[in-house]
């Protein structure tokens, strides 16, 4: 793997240490550009450092065009070349979640982050993190498999007998479809995980002589212990609400109650703030805290 | 391997631990301390008033005191702060970060459970004394400086004790405050728990509710303290101007023996 | 017999449907995926879903009817047998992602509720909120997951399609495929490979498309000697915000409500928008069209907005083309009740309230009609015969096409809410002919010798290693990429002139050598997307190059696809006699257009790195063609002519075509 011999320990200082000549050119320009300091990574498990650089200001420009930008010039404000910064982008529309890292400290997708409104809040400065609950693969890129094994875990479909022909699906009420509707949104992008105070990063490091099913066999166990988090909870009850999931609403209430279920929420409400597609998920966590009662008070009488 | 099936064992009985440790929070604890702080608000009305409440109390009789005091209110303490403090090491906390006011009631919620747990352990110690027996109480808990309280001699004793130093004051004074805010905060939290208000519009209208239980608790409570330091500081007048405030005997452990399990010789 | 084995190369609509029903029918299955499934780019789409319903059916609409919108839409460019045959499932695929969980709109009663959509008259658009793409997208995603737990899916979600793997049959035996964070390469065999990829839209620089969009590979395999159809036919959506990285769309409904399109008198006129007076403003479409104004058909507003930047001059910016839409007369009730979403999305990425400025808009490229040739199996009524394994496969056997990268369903113009149901429907329908093919098979292709898996493995492998070693110095592939996007824009979209056609296959050939060439700044082994990235650029210029080829050849107007040095013959004469005479003479160029150019454009590479070009006609044995007249001035004479024109030839017999 090939890495940048040097690091920058502080990117102020490394500015303050250009020549006086393109300290005015830079002042100069200062109105018209802006930095935007970024923490990379090369890779998993490998130590991150901060790199500055120097974007000019367009109009209407977004998180994503700076990024495109710094992949066009590749070049620090020391005049370093380094490898574009990898980062994670798919619809740049808000549907899709996979452009979601801090930008300057906030958990968020990098279309939604317009730069004007950025450089009102702090002038001069964006910074670019990736999210700090999953394991880094790369500069901004991160690993959010954890997200969708919470999926697979909370047995997020409905569970239908065939996709042949047997007609339409059961009726439902227009106040059913409106909720459903709202937690269907989620894009599972993690910025609920990402804020929440109780969901905690899992990074397992494969040890040596360890076969990479026994790696993932771990894996899944880590995850299968952990807290599954807001998103999927809401999935419960997006599942638990349609009237064909319901029938197998048990099993979901199941892994609700059980091992890094529900019980783990600390009610510290972070994940309904920052969800980019305002999903009411303390409304879901509550629902589904109610019907987790109901349904361990209903084991336990066997009713 | 221990440790670890420990883990396991905690993991799959997770839920119910945790539903317990939130139930045990408002029955019998938050109960216990409606009631404690309401006996103590006595003191407001003077010191006869307190002695009176204290005695009422020891009507019950040692074994039944003792068996109430550690099935209603030390046991389910130390669960609920020993959950607790697991569930506080399970979180990472980042008010900073995300500044919303709920996340600093849930940071709050944290920070006042550890100050009340603490200040619980050294307040039962400090006045109580932590356990009946005598041999504990002459050799472990008195030497220590514990075990202050005696409820012959309840206003007095209490007042001395509370009003010693600027410090035990200011101790007391946060230690209600963290704990009618843990149980206030905590009332709304368990709505939530328990799906009792699960609309966002109902759990709004619940914080009215809680605030003012907390509230009203901390007037009480806060209230008490203060009626507690000044009837401390009358009683330490030169002349005796107090009024009718017992002076505290110099022997306590004479008078604290017959309430003390185990006889010491 | 060991299980039979597919890999899906895209895990959309199309690839997730397709993964669903062989999960379904016992197949080991392996989606191949450039991002994680639920994020792909069917999410985008917001209109719905099309398909006759229990409602429309007591109003008169039916399946044919459907299917007829559907060609005409096409402007008759489609093979009517599976056409027809998708508008024939179309509401028993409904039901099925009704039952899926797909969070429709409902009716106070209960049952599905449904909008009207562009080119239909019936309410035939079922929805989901304004995210219908997103729900359907997450339901079949769901499914997947579903099989992917009893062990029947796996997914490959940050992998690479590098190429085919084929037999000494020609036969498709499976793929290269390389993860795109451990950079490792590696062969999946397989007994039937499905591209299921989505469109092209990065060849045209920005665009309403996702950033996975890049064709890459579809012209894989192009250059692997699939054929590719009817490439020129992109459709360009009238309204779109221009953003710095990309073009995302304003729904149709802001013009509808009395949304006013218009530029400053003044080119680039500094001033606020707000401040310039109602006389020096120009509104072009209210001046150019007075019957229609604002609301002229897509195509017709889409090419005034084209104009009115490029031909004209007056664009608002002068770096960025675009014009105003405005909506800050209309009333606020009106703005927060109708137009809440569309204001909203504005709001949110450009960072301005459009109900106190208006909003700067410009065309978009949107939709890619074109794609892989595919086959299909019609019964001598024209019906298809669904469960053919010639269905949806392309001219390589065992390599299927499915979805928008396919060219079946849209001819020369898509309808809208029209391409959700081609991707599940070609999704749905193409497993149970994969199932027929494999059974078909004396030799399993998946059981093809190790060697010939290898052999392919090491191509790639080398070619990688190439692509890395070349460093950092040569020319920058992501400027040549926006160059790209220029000239494909420039010269392909909207309005199309030989002479401009000519010009930018040139340009496109000279920055092919240079992206040949482009620099690979990133020489790390792990994640390295700038190496991917350059990879997908190379493989842009072969489909740059069939759509500008096949635009240049084609001589005629038809659908998305506007020359005006060939534009059909004006019906403007105010005396009535005269407009009878343009009107047959209209009719007369029209069927000779036909005559020439009713027939898909199928493309082959070949060995000099040129696009071949050759016709194929198209089978309209179910739906004559017949003149498409959309808001078309003289509309009412050309089709009095063209109605005695098809009474006196009724009493001809019709003539088949075959495919």
């Amino acid at each position: 793997m090939d890495r940048p011999s040097e690091r920058i320990e502080d990117t102020r200082s490394g500015s303050r240490g250009s020549p006086s000549g393109s300290m005015t050119s830079a002042e100069a320009n200062a109105a018209d550009s802006f930095l935007v300091r970024v923490l990379r990574q090369d890779g998993p498990g490998l130590t991150s450092y901060w790199e500055t650089h120097r974007v000019a200001r367009e109009p209407d420009m977004n998180c994503i065009s700076v990024l495109q930008k710094i992949a066009e010039r590749a070049e620090t404000i020391e005049g370093r070349r380094v490898a574009p910064v990898a980062w994670e982008c798919n619809c740049l529309e808000e549907v899709c979640g996979a452009c979601t890292m801090l930008i300057n400290g906030r958990v968020r997708q990098a279309c939604t982050a317009l730069v004007d409104r950025l450089l009102a809040d702090r002038p001069g400065e964006i910074e670019l993190r990736p999210m700090t609950k999953f394991p880094v693969i790369r500069d901004l890129v991160v690993d959010r498999s954890r997200v969708f094994a919470a999926l697979r875990k909370v047995k997020a479909w409905v569970p239908v007998d065939s996709y042949l022909d047997m007609g339409a699906g059961p009726r439902q009420s227009q106040e059913d479809q409106e909720l459903a509707y709202q937690y269907s949104k989620c894009m599972s992008c993690g910025c609920c995980l990402e804020a929440c105070p109780q969901f905690l990063k899992i990074e397992l490091v494969r040890g040596k002589g360890e076969s990479e099913t026994d790696f993932r066999r771990r894996l899944d166990e880590a995850n299968r212990q952990a807290f599954l988090g807001a998103h999927a909870i809401a999935q419960v009850e997006l599942f638990n609400l349609n009237p064909i999931g319901s029938m197998t609403a048990r099993q979901r209430l199941d892994v609700l109650t059980g091992e890094g279920g529900v019980q783990i929420c600390g009610k510290a409400q972070n994940c309904v703030k920052v969800c980019p597609k305002g999903i009411p998920l303390t409304t879901a966590i509550a629902r589904a805290n109610r019907a987790a009662v109901r349904h361990v008070v209903r084991k336990w009488f066997d009713l | 391997m221990e440790a670890s099936r420990l883990t396991s064992l905690f993991g799959r009985h997770d839920f119910a631990i945790r539903r317990l440790h939130s139930l045990l929070g408002l029955m019998p604890i938050g109960g216990y301390l409606v009631f404690h702080l309401a006996t103590n608000a006595a003191i407001i009305d003077g010191p006869e008033a307190y002695q009176h409440r204290a005695d009422q109390l020891h009507k019950l009789g040692l074994t039944t005191i003792v068996v109430l005091e550690w099935s209603l209110i030390f046991l389910p303490i130390l669960f609920h702060g020993i959950v607790g403090l697991m569930i506080v090491s399970r979180g990472k906390r980042n008010v900073l970060n995300y500044p919303y006011a709920d996340n600093w009631r849930y940071t709050l919620q944290r920070l006042s459970g550890v100050v009340a747990f603490a200040f619980i352990v050294w307040h039962v110690f400090d006045l109580h004394g932590w356990l009946r027996w005598s041999w504990w109480v002459e050799n472990v808990a008195r030497p220590l400086g514990g075990a202050r309280f005696m409820a012959e001699e309840a206003p007095a004793t209490a007042s001395a004790a509370i009003g010693r130093a600027w410090w035990v004051i200011a101790f007391y004074a946060v230690g209600v405050t963290a704990s009618v805010y843990h149980l206030a905060n905590g009332l709304w939290t368990m709505g939530m728990t328990w799906g009792l208000w699960t609309s966002q519009a109902a759990r709004r209208r619940m914080n009215l509710p809680c605030a003012a239980v907390g509230i009203v608790l901390l007037v009480v409570g806060l209230g008490a303290l203060g009626a507690m330091v000044r009837a401390g500081r009358l009683s330490n007048l030169p002349d005796g101007a107090a009024g009718p405030v017992r002076s505290a005997p110099a022997p306590a452990a004479d008078h604290a023996s017959p309430r003390v399990l185990g006889s010491a010789r | 017999m060991p299980v039979p084995r597919v890999v899906i190369i895209g895990g959309g609509l199309a690839g997730s449907a397709a993964a669903m029903k062989l999960a379904e029918l016992e197949f080991d299955v392996s989606v191949v995926s450039l991002t994680p499934l639920k994020r792909s780019h069917s999410a985008c789409a917001q209109g719905g879903i099309n398909s006759v319903n229990d409602l429309t059916r007591q109003l008169g609409d039916s399946e044919w009817k459907h299917f007829d919108d559907t060609v005409y839409g096409g402007d008759f460019l489609q093979h009517q047998p599976p056409v027809k045959a998708m508008a024939d499932w179309a509401p028993r695929i409904i039901d099925l992602m009704d039952r899926l969980g797909v969070t429709f709109n409902r009716t106070p009663e209960g049952f599905r509720d449904q909008r009207r959509f562009g080119g239909t008259l019936y309410r035939r658009t079922a929805f989901a909120g304004a995210t219908t793409g997103q729900q359907l997208l997450y339901a079949l995603d769901e499914q997947v997951r579903r099989w992917e737990c009893a062990g029947r899916v796996k997914k490959y979600e940050s992998a690479d399609f590098l190429g085919l793997a084929l037999d000494d049959h020609g036969r498709a035996c499976g793929c290269v495929v390389q993860d795109i964070q451990s950079m490792e390469i590696f062969t999946l065999p397989a007994d039937a490979v499905i591209i299921a990829s989505g469109g092209c839209g990065a060849l045209f620089g920005r665009s309403t498309n996702s950033m996975a969009c890049l064709g890459s590979a579809v012209s894989r395999v192009f250059q692997q000697g699939a054929r590719y159809a009817n490439g020129e036919f992109i459709q360009v959506h009238p309204t779109a915000i221009p953003g710095a990285d990309k073009l995302r769309l304003i729904s149709e409904s802001a013009r509808g409500e009395g949304g006013r399109v218009w530029v400053p008198r003044r080119p680039q006129d500094p001033r606020r928008p707000q401040d310039i007076p109602e006389s020096e403003r120009y509104y072009f479409l209210e001046d150019r069209y007075p019957k229609y104004g604002n609301l002229v058909p897509r195509d017709i507003a889409t090419r005034e907005i084209f104009r009115i930047c490029i031909e004209d001059g007056l664009s608002v910016q002068a770096d960025r083309m675009c014009v105003y839409l405005d909506v800050t007369h209309l009333p606020r009730d009106v703005l927060d009740r109708k137009l809440a979403g569309i204001l909203e999305i504005y709001e949110k990425f450009q960072g301005a309230d459009p109900r106190t400025a208006p909003m700067k808009i410009f065309p978009a490229v949107h939709y890619t009609m074109g794609g892989l040739w595919c086959d299909y199996e019609r019964t001598n009524d024209g019906e298809l015969v669904v469960g053919s394994p010639r269905n949806q496969q392309t001219n390589i056997p065992g390599l299927y096409a499915i979805g928008e990268c396919d060219y079946q369903f849209h001819g020369a113009n898509r309808l809208g809410a029209n391409s959700l149901i081609a991707c599940i429907f070609s999704g749905v329908t193409v497993a149970p002919g994969i199932a027929a093919y494999v059974d078909a098979q004396q030799r399993r292709p998946a059981e093809t010798p190790a060697s010939v898996f290898e052999q392919s493995r090491r191509a790639h492998q080398e070619q990688y290693d190439r692509l890395i070693a070349r460093g950092g110095d040569g020319p920058n592939p992501y400027r040549l990429h926006q160059q790209l996007g220029a000239a494909m824009t420039r010269a392909a979209t909207v309005i199309r002139r030989n002479a401009e056609l000519d010009a930018a296959y040139q340009e496109v050939c000279a920055l092919e050598e240079q992206s040949q060439r482009a620099a690979v700044a990133d020489r790390s082994g792990w994640a390295n997307q700038n190496a991917v990235f350059v990879r997908a650029l190379a493989d842009m210029f072969p489909l740059a190059k069939t759509i500008l080829r096949g635009a240049r050849l084609r001589d005629e107007c038809r659908g998305a696809h506007y020359k005006p040095e060939f534009e059909m013959p004006a019906v403007d004469s105010n005396d009535p006699q005269q407009r009878k005479l343009q009107a047959e003479r209209w009719c007369d160029v029209f069927e000779e257009n036909n005559r020439r150019w009713l027939k898909t454009t199928v493309a082959s590479w070949s060995s000099e790195r040129q696009p071949e070009i050759c016709y194929e006609p198209v089978d309209t044995s179910l739906i004559p063609p017949r003149p498409r007249l959309y808001g078309l001035a003289g509309a009412d004479v050309i089709e009095q002519a063209w109605r005695t024109r098809q009474s006196r030839r009724e009493l001809q017999p019709l003539v088949h075509v075959e495919p």
